[in-house]
């Protein structure tokens, strides 16, 4: 009743569906593909599109499980109001959406095979935030880290590189947010070249630290916050960028030499986790219950390369994931365990993720080298961390020849979500799938209130984390800690 | 007395005609700038770039003048359209001020100072960063005029509401809502109320930083907001503000004095003011327009054209030549042309010593000819970063992906153009079959660009190695170009192997007569060569000889033999200025 109260206050104008039409059996070509798609219970509405051109019209009708209808439809696209949504996914918990679909081209009405919305009992954390940065080459402009809620579609800054930036020949620019356990109250993002240093939020306390120490090569770069203590582990790289002549991947990035630490925040100490002269470490990450350190190492060259310059031996560096225990009382961390041996395999895996139940890591894996997210053959792999276990095949989850990287895991360990250049293999989106009873379902992309957003964006979504509270710092906030 | 009315009408009216001939002729003078304004300006279609520009103070005047920008594809209807706005500037403008008689010549003066601010730019052109900028002061201060116009129109006592809209249209209107307040303030004594309107409007910045700009950098809100400042991260020319600065002072001077100024000549005094200021200002140089010509034409696959402007052009630019040497490729004409329509070149015409070079001007044009997709499209989208997603780097950006078969990103970068006025129907040219084997001549390697000109010479110079005529044909040019016996040798060898039985081009038979001959002992290939060249190589030393043992300079040698052997190999070698 509720429901239908809510559809009848709405002021958004439901078209009539087509009166006659011609049926045929394949699936709507709409963007995004929403067709069959598993999503939680309070996702923002899942507006898409026909393509632009090929159709003049486009009518939905949505269909609850207990047979409400609505019908939705302006142009080629079908945008839904927000109440009127999450009233149809509040009625669908557990079950599925029957979603419709005609659409008009050259005045007659084709109506599709429908397909549903799977409508899982799980939500999602509320937020995303994300770095907005054109795709990587040597120059750069504004960019962003923003934070989306994704219940709706509210998207606002977290910090920008320009409020701060007091040097317009060196430029600013900010990366690599981090919280502690899906809470906002302890979190970091890093400020380089103008004004540069690491912003640390404790306890809601806003401080800018220099990371750099004498004995290590360069201020924290990757970091991950420890879930329980006041700890960050961070990788020390040296990096460098360069370009491929005609390959598709088009950029290499690699690293010279990195290194791990642990950044104390109650006392603003740094420690050497590990610092092998020889191999690469990076890409740290902690295990949910603080006790065991992920992370990626690249395995020795072979003797006839080990002294060559790397940009000739860029595509012989690949790296397996390791994990060190860690006690926490002593700060003290175990002997390497090789956990992944991507190398045997000849791949190189990076950015490893636990899975906040312990039992599953998720990693990008691609042919060589650590910047999987310009690598078109980088996917995403979950692996078990419980012997008795089977890995989880992840092939729906991945696209074909575009990279797949940056995974994470929501709070609830029920949503993936990876960051991934499947549109055009230059603009990376955000996309979600269900991952319930070792299985995966289709992904989808994140929801944008106009379809066409996604097109119309030109930056990439870089290094999405959950977050289960938004930001409460604002920008403004965060710049004042520059004064100081 | 009706003499006397006569004579004055004469005189505004004439005043008025001279200087909207002036106008219409600097458009024209200008028409390629304006075209190249368009072609540089972003407007990208869709809620990013809107919701980008709205959350700036000004957003929505530079986003309506960046959508006026685009109809500078077609220059007379862009200028059209400027003509119209600042007629109506010089209306509304006579009317909020109320100018009567020979006072509302005085309007010409701000409209001379938008001229001069759209035809001083220069090279700006390629590299500032101001969205809308073409029209957006324009519109701006239009809409602070007929504000203006209104508010006088009103009762005294709603005055105070004019203050606080003033105060509320910060936003849109950024600083021309300042000038709108001293222009009132000035013109209608304010009363002791009114001067609360005042005060606030002194703290409008502030407030509206603290309400709505939270997150742009105090100085971009609070420091004249919308007033265009030509600043990068390398460049920075005070002198282009001048035409806003005395915008704003005259706005403010004309009511002050526009009762004094109602004397027969000030008509005549204004027109040949705005005229001599627009004038001095203007930025003047042939190639800096010839270069903007023959971008559009390579864009568009013009290639004769491309060379009928570098015809006429007796001291090119690095671009121009570049641009030239791909039309002499596409027209199969590099080997027998190139030198004669000489290589070495001159440098801009750059006062402000901007940092503007041929990887803003024309880089991803060549790039894209030569089969540097990768490279193309990376030079496109650093100066796209850096400068907007303008119809140029878009269509470049566009024909490099779908070279190198992209057609997910083609797709989005041509529904971005589609969006514009005038490219509904856009799409990437077919990729030539010379783009298809130069592509493939080029090995993948992984490199770092320093310097795209370099880059460009050192990456074609090693085509040597390819098993592709046309690549053999670039590669031997680049080795003259760069006059590098090591690479020109086996580039020759590789040039005669695909070109078996073909005749030997003039400028190649010159570049092997004179490598021959400085490093004999080098000597690595026999092939016959035309009597006539050589005889005329041996005339080229002789005259070169007479003038040294006359004492006579290089630089005074080069001139002097110029018109003789200018059009050969040997000349570029010698005396020209290289590209490297």
């Amino acid at each position: 009743m509720g429901f239908a109260l809510m559809l009848l206050a709405s002021c958004v104008r439901h078209p009539d569906v087509p009166a006659s039409s011609s049926e045929t059996q394949s699936l709507p070509a709409i963007y995004p593909d929403y067709c069959d798609v598993t999503v939680p219970c309070n996702i923002a509405p899942l507006n898409f599109m026909l393509p632009q051109g090929e159709y003049s019209k486009c009518v939905a009708r949505v269909t609850t499980p207990d047979g409400q209808q609505q019908t939705y439809g302006k142009g080629v696209k079908v945008q839904m109001p927000e109440d009127e949504w999450h009233a149809m996914l509040d009625a669908s918990k557990g079950k599925s959406l029957k979603v419709e679909v005609w659409g008009e081209k050259n005045g007659e009405w084709t109506a599709f095979r429908p397909f549903e919305i799977h409508v899982a009992d799980e939500p999602i954390d509320e937020y995303v935030s994300y770095r907005l940065i054109d795709p990587t080459y040597v120059a750069w402009s504004y960019m962003s880290i923003s934070q989306r809620n994704i219940t709706t579609f509210e998207e606002s800054e977290i910090f920008n590189n320009e409020i701060t930036m007091n040097d317009r020949k060196i430029g600013q620019c900010i990366n690599c947010h981090s919280y502690q356990n899906y809470k906002t109250d302890n979190m970091l993002f890093h400020v380089r070249l103008s004004n540069a240093g690491t912003v640390i939020v404790n306890d809601g306390k806003i401080s800018k630290v220099n990371l750099k120490r004498d004995y290590t090569i360069s201020s924290g770069v990757y970091p991950s916050w420890h879930p329980a203590e006041k700890l960050v582990a961070f990788s020390t790289n040296l990096t460098r960028q360069a370009f491929y002549t005609s390959h598709p991947d088009k950029i290499e990035v690699y690293d010279l030499a990195s290194d791990l630490i642990l950044y104390d925040v109650n006392t603003d100490s740094v420690s050497v986790i590990c610092n092998d002269p020889d191999l690469l470490e990076v890409y740290p990450t902690w295990s949910p219950d603080g006790k065991s350190l992920y992370y990626c190492k690249s395995v020795p060259l072979p003797d006839e390369l080990a002294d060559k310059d790397i940009r000739s031996t860029y595509e012989k560096i690949q790296y397996n994931l390791y994990r060190r225990s860690f006690d926490v009382a002593s700060h003290s961390f175990g002997e390497e365990e090789l956990v992944y041996d991507a190398a045997s395999k000849n791949k190189s895996a990076t950015l490893p993720r636990i899975s906040p139940d312990g039992r599953y890591m998720l990693f990008a894996e691609g042919q060589y080298g650590c910047f999987h997210t310009r690598h078109g053959d980088a996917d995403i792999l979950c692996m078990s961390l419980d012997p008795s276990s089977p890995d989880i095949d992840l092939a729906i989850f991945n696209s074909e020849g575009f990279a797949d990287t940056y995974p994470s895991w929501s709070s609830s360990g029920r949503w993936i979500m990876c960051s991934s250049r499947r549109g055009d293999g230059n603009y990376s989106r955000l996309y979600f799938s269900y991952f319930h009873d070792g299985v995966v379902d289709k992904p989808f992309l994140l929801p944008q209130e106009d379809p066409e957003h996604n097109t119309y964006r030109l930056k990439c979504y870089n290094r999405p984390e959950f977050m289960v509270e938004p930001v409460k710092i604002s920008v403004d906030r965060f710049s004042r800690v520059f004064d100081k | 007395m009706n003499t006397d009315k006569k004579r004055q009408d004469i005189c505004i009216y004439a005043s008025l005609a001279a200087f909207f001939l002036f106008a219409v002729y600097i458009l024209y003078l200008n028409r390629e700038v304006l075209y190249t304004a368009h072609d540089r300006s972003e407007f990208l279609y869709g809620a990013p770039f809107f919701q980008t520009l709205m959350s700036r103070p000004f957003g929505l005047m530079r986003y309506v003048g960046a959508w006026l920008t685009q109809l500078f594809c077609y220059p007379a209807v862009g200028a059209s359209v400027l003509m119209a706005i600042w007629t109506l500037i010089f209306f509304v403008g006579t009317k909020a001020f109320r100018l009567q008689g020979n006072a509302s010549a005085l309007m010409l003066l701000p409209v001379a100072f938008l001229l001069t601010s759209i035809v001083d730019l220069g090279y700006w052109i390629y590299i500032s960063t101001i969205r809308g900028y073409w029209f957006s002061q324009s519109v701006g201060y239009l809409v602070m005029l007929t504000l203006l116009w209104i508010a006088r129109n009103t009762p005294r006592k709603w005055h105070l509401v004019w203050y606080i809209i003033a105060f509320c249209s910060y936003p849109v209107l950024g600083w021309f809502a300042i000038l709108f307040v001293i222009c009132l303030a000035i013109i209608e004594k304010p009363t002791w109320r009114e001067l609360l309107g005042v005060v606030l409007i002194l703290f409008a910045a502030g407030i509206w930083r603290t309400l709505l700009y939270s997150n742009m950098k105090s100085d971009d809100v609070t420091a004249l907001a919308g007033m265009p400042r030509f600043i990068t991260a390398s460049d920075c020319s005070e002198h282009l503000t001048i035409p806003f600065w005395l915008l704003g002072a005259v706005s403010v001077i004309i009511p002050l004095c526009s009762r004094y100024l109602s004397k027969a000549f000030v008509p005549m005094a204004c027109a040949v003011a705005g005229i001599a200021f627009t004038w001095s200002m203007m930025f003047r140089d042939s190639n800096y327009i010839d270069e903007m010509r023959m971008v559009r034409y390579a864009e568009d696959d013009k290639w004769q054209d491309v060379l009928d402007v570098v015809n006429e052009n007796p001291k090119p630019t690095v671009s121009m030549v570049m641009l030239e040497n791909v039309a002499l490729m596409n027209k199969e004409a590099m080997h027998e042309n190139s030198f004669k329509m000489r290589n070495d070149y001159s440098a801009i015409y750059n006062p402000d010593s901007l940092h503007v070079s041929f990887l803003e001007i024309a880089s991803p044009v060549v790039y894209y000819n030569y089969g540097l997709l990768n490279e193309g499209f990376r030079l496109a989208f650093e100066c796209a970063v850096q400068s907007g997603f303008s119809p140029f780097y878009l269509k470049a950006l566009s024909r490099c992906a779908y070279a190198n078969g992209e057609k997910a990103l083609v797709d989005r970068y041509t529904a971005q153009l589609h969006g514009l006025p005038f490219y509904s129907d856009w799409q990437p040219a077919p990729v030539t079959e010379n783009i298809r084997e130069l592509h493939r001549a080029y090995p993948n390697e992984l490199t770092g660009v320093e310097n795209s000109i370099s880059y460009l010479i050192n990456s074609v110079v090693f085509w040597y190695e390819a098993d592709s005529r046309i690549a053999s044909e670039q590669a031997l040019l680049y080795s003259m170009l760069r006059c590098d016996s090591r690479c020109f040798w086996p580039s020759l060898r590789q040039f005669v192997k695909q070109h078996e039985g073909e005749t030997f081009p003039t400028h190649a038979q010159e570049a092997y007569i004179l490598f021959m001959d400085k490093s004999p002992e080098k000597r690595r290939m026999k092939i016959p060569v035309s009597q006539e060249i050589y005889d005329r190589y041996q005339r080229f030393w002789s005259t070169i000889e007479n003038h040294v043992s006359r004492g006579k300079t290089l630089k005074e040698i080069s001139e002097m033999i110029c018109n003789d052997y200018g059009d050969t190999y040997w000349y570029y070698n010698i005396f020209g200025k290289k590209i490297r």
